[in-house]
């Protein structure tokens, strides 16, 4: 049913497009018809086969360093209340600094391999798991609590009995929206400095006016969100059986 | 309002016309003393004197601007004379009529203390450069004077942050610098450096900046006027360079330190006396250089992509 809505949103889409390219003509340089970009997926396999690869394993080190990194901020922030006080400011602060001003200087101190670019991602997506895992952690039912305390529960069994499956659903948002920013962060790190991955391809395929090129690069890293974010969602389905969402 | 006076006076003295033509040019990148000619024909009055309301713009990236002239959004582009032929490859319809920069600007550099002293100690060494629309087949042609390939090289994209990986050590070298800009800049700042120029090495010369137009805009009439206020501008900057540093400072006084007037002073010898001339065997040659590394599919002729105009009436 979803693989169905998903396709028809799809199609939506490429024929909006054509229609566009039909009714509005634009040069194929400054918007080329799909058909164009779809030659550019199919005649280019040498181009994708060393690209994608790249890229993609970029954005699955980042959501999974991020993630953890995140969740695990968010468990400090709630074991330790002190520590939410110090730290949370400091997050803020990291998020307020635009990844592009200082992707050229993260490039210098990790070099132009794949760790500049995980670190990236791992900064564009670290703060949302933080800040929703966070949220839930804090929210969750001080009768529940008030109740633990009665039985005489330890601070730590208050977490991993009551916070953390509480916050579960709130994590789940975390990571989903984590899943969509992490190709976000590793691309702009191959902006930068790299050897390979699809924004070097987009960045060579737009200096020689290859409009069909850059957009099937653009399109292999929107097919990469949503794949991603179509994972996150089956695989936290079954994480949090009891918060299922109401359609 | 200098200008809109300027453009009075001329309009009394010199112009039949009613009021300046309007001319919208696109530069290749932020101001720098590459564009030299453009200011000081503006600030100097010369566009006003041939009856032009140029207005100069900084689009979003360096290849943005042929496509805008190619899809009729601007008159005037500045580009570079190897991206053309791929431009024109690629169906935008722009043709060079005028050269800003008649030489390559573009070169290798290395540290004159770093692993590099001469083109052979490249093998196995890493090598940054800019995105160019031609980086191996530029690498190959270098390389090949010592019988190396790019595939002996490691090869980073740096964009644009390309000299401080050098200066790190991060990168043994770095292509795309420009001879006139990056160069001087490392050497005023105590780096001592050496530089393999590609025309010296492999490489046939080309014009590293030209002006295109759009393909169904080459007997437009301000075009002529336009390249013939930028040859006085042109010779103005170099009978009296001092006065013509001081013209392209006023309206840019961000730039105004002694790296910019270094930069200036080694740039002036690259800007043709004619900017209208087209070098015939220069564009076929260097055609020919990308047919044979496989980034052109044929040889183009060469009025599909430069014309030399006729003189301004």
């Amino acid at each position: 049913m979803i693989v169905l809505r998903a396709l028809v949103v799809a199609v939506g889409l490429v024929v909006l497009w054509q229609a566009v390219v039909a009714v509005f003509s634009p040069p194929p340089f400054i918007l080329p018809p799909p058909v164009a970009v779809w030659h550019a997926l199919r005649d280019r396999p040498d181009l994708w086969r060393v690209h994608a690869p790249t890229t993609l394993i970029e954005t699955l080190s980042g959501l999974a360093i991020g993630t953890v990194i995140g969740a695990a901020l968010a468990l400090a922030m709630s074991y330790v209340p002190v520590s939410r006080r110090l730290l949370l400011p400091v997050l803020v602060v990291s998020q307020a600094i635009p990844v592009f001003a200082i992707a050229p200087i993260l490039a210098l101190w990790f070099g132009f391999g794949i760790a500049s670019k995980v670190v990236m991602a791992t900064i564009a997506i670290f703060f949302p798991v933080t800040s929703a895992f966070a949220d839930g952690l804090a929210r969750t039912d001080p009768g529940l609590i008030d109740l633990a305390r009665l039985y005489r529960a330890r601070r730590s069994q208050v977490v991993t009995l009551l916070r953390v499956p509480n916050a579960l659903p709130n994590l789940v948002t975390g990571v989903r929206l984590a899943a969509v920013y992490a190709p976000v962060g590793a691309l702009i790190g191959e902006w930068v400095g790299s050897t390979s991955g699809l924004g070097y391809a987009m960045l060579f395929a737009n200096a020689r006016s290859e409009t069909a090129v850059v957009f099937a690069a653009l399109f292999l890293v929107v097919a990469m969100s949503v794949a991603l974010r179509a994972v996150v969602d089956l695989a936290t389905a079954r994480l949090t059986p009891w918060a299922a969402e109401i359609q | 309002m200098k200008r809109l006076a300027l453009a009075f006076a001329a309009l009394l003295v010199a112009s039949p016309a009613f009021a300046a033509d309007k001319l919208t040019v696109l530069l290749d990148w932020y101001v720098n003393p590459d564009h030299a000619p453009l200011i000081v024909a503006l600030e100097g009055g010369y566009f006003a004197k041939h009856d032009l309301d140029v207005d100069l713009q900084v689009p979003s990236d360096a290849s943005a601007g042929p496509k805008l002239v190619g899809a009729g959004k601007a008159d005037v582009a500045i580009s570079y004379q190897p991206d053309l032929m791929l431009q024109t490859k690629e169906g935008v319809p722009v043709v060079r009529f005028g050269t800003l920069i008649d030489s390559p600007l573009n070169c290798l550099i290395a540290l004159k203390d770093g692993p590099v002293k001469e083109l052979a100690d490249l093998k196995g060494k890493t090598v940054g450069f800019s995105i160019t629309s031609f980086q191996h087949a530029y690498l190959d042609a270098i390389l090949g004077t010592v019988g190396l390939t790019s595939a002996d090289v490691k090869t980073v994209n740096l964009n644009f942050n390309l000299m401080p990986p050098l200066l790190a050590g991060q990168v043994d070298a770095v292509m795309d610098g420009y001879r006139n800009v990056e160069l001087i800049q490392l050497e005023a700042e105590g780096h001592p450096v050496q530089a393999w120029f590609p025309e010296q090495n492999g490489v046939p010369a080309y014009d590293e900046l030209i002006y295109e137009t759009a393909r169904d805009k080459v007997s437009d009439p301000r075009l002529p006027r336009f390249l013939a206020a930028i040859a006085e501008a042109t010779a103005f900057i170099k009978d009296k360079p001092d006065e013509a540093l001081a013209l392209f400072l006023k309206s840019h006084t961000d730039l105004d330190n002694d790296l910019t007037k270094k930069q200036f002073a080694a740039t002036v010898e690259y800007f043709p006396d004619n900017p209208g001339e087209l070098d015939k065997a220069k564009y076929l040659g260097f055609a020919g250089f990308l047919t044979m590394n496989g980034l052109l599919d044929k040889q183009p002729m060469l009025d599909t992509f430069a014309v030399e105009l006729p003189a301004a009436k």
